[in-house]
């Protein structure tokens, strides 16, 4: 089973990344579209990294949504940088959880993927990048 | 020296009801990642964040965090910014 993870504690505490290219080519993919998307407000990926803080208010408090979009685009961006990276150290694998999160919940939201059953009948190729992420947050989860 | 203007406001601080933070379930989000997350921003027992993930998953939505406003704010956007759905709300 080992042979299979993705992600690998190393005894010195460093995360090693067992992502082949393929696999570094998706974490490309859903890192930049994440960084665009927090800056694009017509991407089709921001609403998800917008959601209301308190629904009851009108609007929230612009410090909140700034802290959000400041710490949504410095894991982002983090992620990016470390892309080509053999080992992760506990905040860089920390901020590509996130951001792979923020990609994974992203995708939902973008494509109205409110339940399992919608999941199962959305397009092929969504559904592929929904599952690709899922394994890769599994497999990360497990070293944190 | 108190005015009773003074006392009045620290009154109505001190029973002011708490904010709940909220985390609302989605179809999409791996059981151990929300675990991880809760364990990384609140610091909680593994035991608590799993029966937190498991109140997510079960019921849709599990208060997760309660307290003064401006914290639950704060933590609010911890968990936005980790990638789960969550709100805050006024304890009813």
């Amino acid at each position: 089973m080992a042979g299979n993870r993705l992600f690998v504690r190393r005894r010195d505490g460093r995360i090693e990344v067992r992502l082949n290219d393929a696999g570094r080519v998706v974490a490309r993919e859903a890192f930049g579209r994440v960084v665009i998307a927090e800056r694009d407000p017509d991407h089709e990926w921001h609403a998800g990294l917008n959601a209301p803080i308190d629904p009851s208010s009108d609007t929230d408090d612009p410090v909140s949504t700034l802290n959000r979009q400041s710490d949504i685009a410095t894991n982002a961006e983090l992620a990016v940088m470390t892309l080509n990276e053999e080992f992760l150290n506990e905040s860089e694998a920390w901020a590509w959880l996130s951001t792979f999160q923020l990609a994974l919940r992203s995708v939902a939201v973008a494509n109205g993927l409110v339940n399992g059953e919608r999941l199962e009948h959305c397009e092929p190729e969504i559904l592929n990048f929904v599952r690709t992420l899922q394994q890769f947050l599994f497999s990360l989860a497990e070293c944190l | 020296m108190t005015t009773e203007t003074d006392v009045a406001t620290e009154k109505f601080v001190a029973t002011e009801r708490p904010w709940n933070v909220v985390v609302w379930d989605d179809p999409v989000t791996p059981m151990t990642v929300v675990v991880v997350i809760f364990k990384k921003i609140f610091g909680y027992s593994n035991n608590k964040c799993t029966q937190l993930m498991l109140r997510v998953h079960n019921d849709g939505k599990a208060i997760v965090w309660s307290g003064p406003r401006e914290r639950a704010e704060s933590y609010c956007v911890k968990l936005q910014v980790a990638g789960l759905q969550s709100t805050i709300e006024q304890d009813q």
